[in-house]
């Protein structure tokens, strides 16, 4: 398995920090913000836009890259960080968040930023528009791979079980899925919700190779994402445990903080979490 | 008698012409391929053809993908299914990402009169066209079916077209200019304007001449495309005639009636009556027999229109 050098590693954390630090600035301009699963994904989209996938931030569509597809779009806070992070547009554009007619809506569109691939929301559509991507890619463009993120209570939505097969069926193993599993959903813990639980046993049912890892450690999200596919002829699955709203101490892991109606007092704590974080990497 | 024709088939050949000009064009099939005229597809460009299984909203989700990489997907299985069913993977993945997808929605309208309402596409028309920037078009006969699915690949953008089952008579010149957003003046007349589209088009086309018979100067439009409607056409109808009947095998709440009613209640109020299937689920029997419960066939449609004009 690849792995990063120390200088790489903190190198990437330093990334990660950044990018938590532009999901709070979008917050802050907006006052609220879908902040618990921005943050639980930040470190997996930190290694696939500054590690793994071939994109050019000067050349969005740039016919022979990587394709990244946001399921659970109401990360998006996650993806516009990323983006901005890497260079797609300037880090002003965050402070538009949550202003009228701004390019960054609470929802992704693809018409208004570039870099965004898929305009998502509406849960369990993104797996089957990354397989349609990837069938199209293998015919044409067979180097490109395609990524998504999804979350874990999507998988209540019955599209994603269509998808899953699909893509299985069709041996489309220029994919690679992350199931952002940080346990929680609006009511409460996704087993208590609606469990689809063992989900590396179902994923494998359906075709799919299956690894299952910490998904805030971003050297196991670099050693095991680099090279897909995992078994040939299969489609790739990480099943990613994360902590909900990570990097925030006052927000982990709690219910409540799926999405938030931030206060002044909270934001700048938040800050100060996130300037101690940055602080700590040597 | 006019010539019948296969709409299926006749959808079929047309793809697989489509399809050895243009290496972009793929073809997704819901367990649905033979049934949707696509077996000559599949036997020549077996590579171009994916079979997904009765999955409808998936396979929705991947046309987008398929369009996003440079492909013109066609889509093409049992009506109720492709607009329906995954409405909201039509709205969001192929409307809203503006995605090259054309749709078909074939054995449309009544045409399985025999399996009942699960079946039957009557709310298609209605719920497809509030998707910003998709086309629908409703061929009125074989031509139609196979210049709308050469339009629909010329056309760059989301397109759903409406096809029938049964036999359908050749009404139109194989020559002619077909244009999306464009309807056609198929006979001229002055008392009245029918406007018809789809699978009723030849039933109204009766009408027209049985009210020639009579006296009566009847303008028949074939409205093959319900968006972008042809406003110029109706206004001019609305004006010239001063009373609008639309024809259609869907219900009248956003159909094409629907759709005429809103045009001409908001640029030029002029009496109308539309006739299609009203608020009900339709019964189950023999294709025409159901027309004809439903009033909807040629003697049937003069008689409203005769009414009508009083």
């Amino acid at each position: 398995m690849p792995k990063l050098n120390y200088e790489e590693e903190k190198e990437l954390a330093k990334i990660a920090v950044r990018i938590r630090q532009n999901v709070l600035r979008m917050i802050k301009a907006g006052r609220a913000g879908h902040v618990g699963g921005a943050l639980s994904c930040t470190d997996i989209m930190t290694v696939l836009y500054f590690k793994i996938m071939r994109v050019d931030p000067q050349n969005p569509q740039w016919r022979e890259r990587d394709r990244f597809v946001l399921s659970a779009g109401h990360k998006c806070l996650a993806l516009y960080g990323t983006l901005a992070e890497k260079g797609f547009f300037e880090k002003s554009l965050l402070d538009t968040y949550g202003a009228m007619s701004t390019r960054l809506g609470g929802h992704p569109d693809m018409h208004k930023l570039p870099g965004v691939e898929t305009n998502t929301g509406a849960l369990g559509h993104g797996l089957s528009i990354a397989g349609g991507m990837a069938l199209g890619l293998r015919m044409d463009n067979p180097a490109a791979k395609v990524y998504v993120v999804m979350g874990d209570g999507e998988l209540a939505e019955g599209s994603n079980w269509e998808a899953a097969a699909a893509i299985s069926h069709h041996k489309l193993d220029n994919l690679l899925a992350f199931i952002d599993r940080n346990g929680l959903q609006i009511c409460g813990r996704t087993v208590d919700v609606m469990s689809y639980e063992p989900l590396d046993k179902r994923w494998e049912t359906f075709g799919w190779s299956v690894r299952v890892i910490d998904g805030n450690d971003l050297q196991k999200i670099y050693k095991n994402a680099t090279d897909i596919p995992f078994e040939k002829g299969k489609p790739s699955m990480i099943i990613a445990d994360t902590v909900k709203a990570k990097g925030l101490p006052f927000a982990e892991d709690k219910v409540n903080f799926h999405y938030w109606k931030a206060t002044d007092e909270e934001l700048e704590i938040a800050e100060q979490a996130l300037q101690q974080i940055e602080e700590g990497i040597k | 008698m006019d010539e019948l024709r296969d709409p299926r088939k006749t959808f079929g050949e047309a793809l697989l012409e489509a399809a050895q000009n243009n290496p972009n064009i793929v073809a997704l099939s819901a367990d649905s391929s033979s049934g949707s005229g696509m077996t000559p597809f599949k036997e020549k460009f077996p590579e171009r053809h994916f079979e997904f299984g009765i999955m409808e909203q998936g396979i929705m989700g991947f046309a987008s993908g398929l369009a996003t990489t440079g492909k013109i997907p066609f889509f093409a299985a049992i009506a109720p299914f492709v607009t329906a069913r995954p409405f909201e993977m039509f709205r969001n993945d192929v409307g809203y990402m503006r995605q090259n997808v054309k749709v078909v929605g074939r054995s449309a309208g009544l045409t399985y009169s025999d399996l009942g309402a699960t079946h039957q596409s009557l709310d298609d028309i209605a719920i497809i066209r509030t998707i910003p920037g998709v086309t629908v078009i409703n061929p009125g006969d074989p031509v139609d079916i196979v210049k709308a699915v050469h339009a629909a690949v010329a056309h760059v953008g989301p397109v759903y077209i409406k096809v029938g089952s049964p036999k359908m008579p050749v009404l139109m010149d194989e020559n002619y200019p077909f244009q999306i957003g464009k309807g056609v003046v198929m006979e001229d007349g002055d008392d009245v304007t029918i406007i018809a589209t789809g699978t009723l088009l030849s039933k109204a086309a009766a009408a027209t001449k049985i009210l020639k018979s009579k006296g009566i100067a009847a303008r028949l439009i074939n409205m093959h495309t319900i968006k972008p409607l042809d406003r110029e056409l109706v206004l001019k109808a609305a004006q010239e005639t001063g009373k609008i009947v639309t024809v259609e095998e869907g219900y009248l709440a956003g159909g094409l009636g629907g759709c005429i009613a809103e045009l001409l209640a908001t640029e030029l109020p002029t009496p109308m009556r539309m006739i299609g299937v009203d608020d009900q689920y339709a019964p189950t029997g023999p294709y025409e027999e159901l027309l004809s419960s439903l009033g909807l066939q040629g003697e049937q449609i003069a008689e409203t229109v005769e009414k009508f004009l009083g």
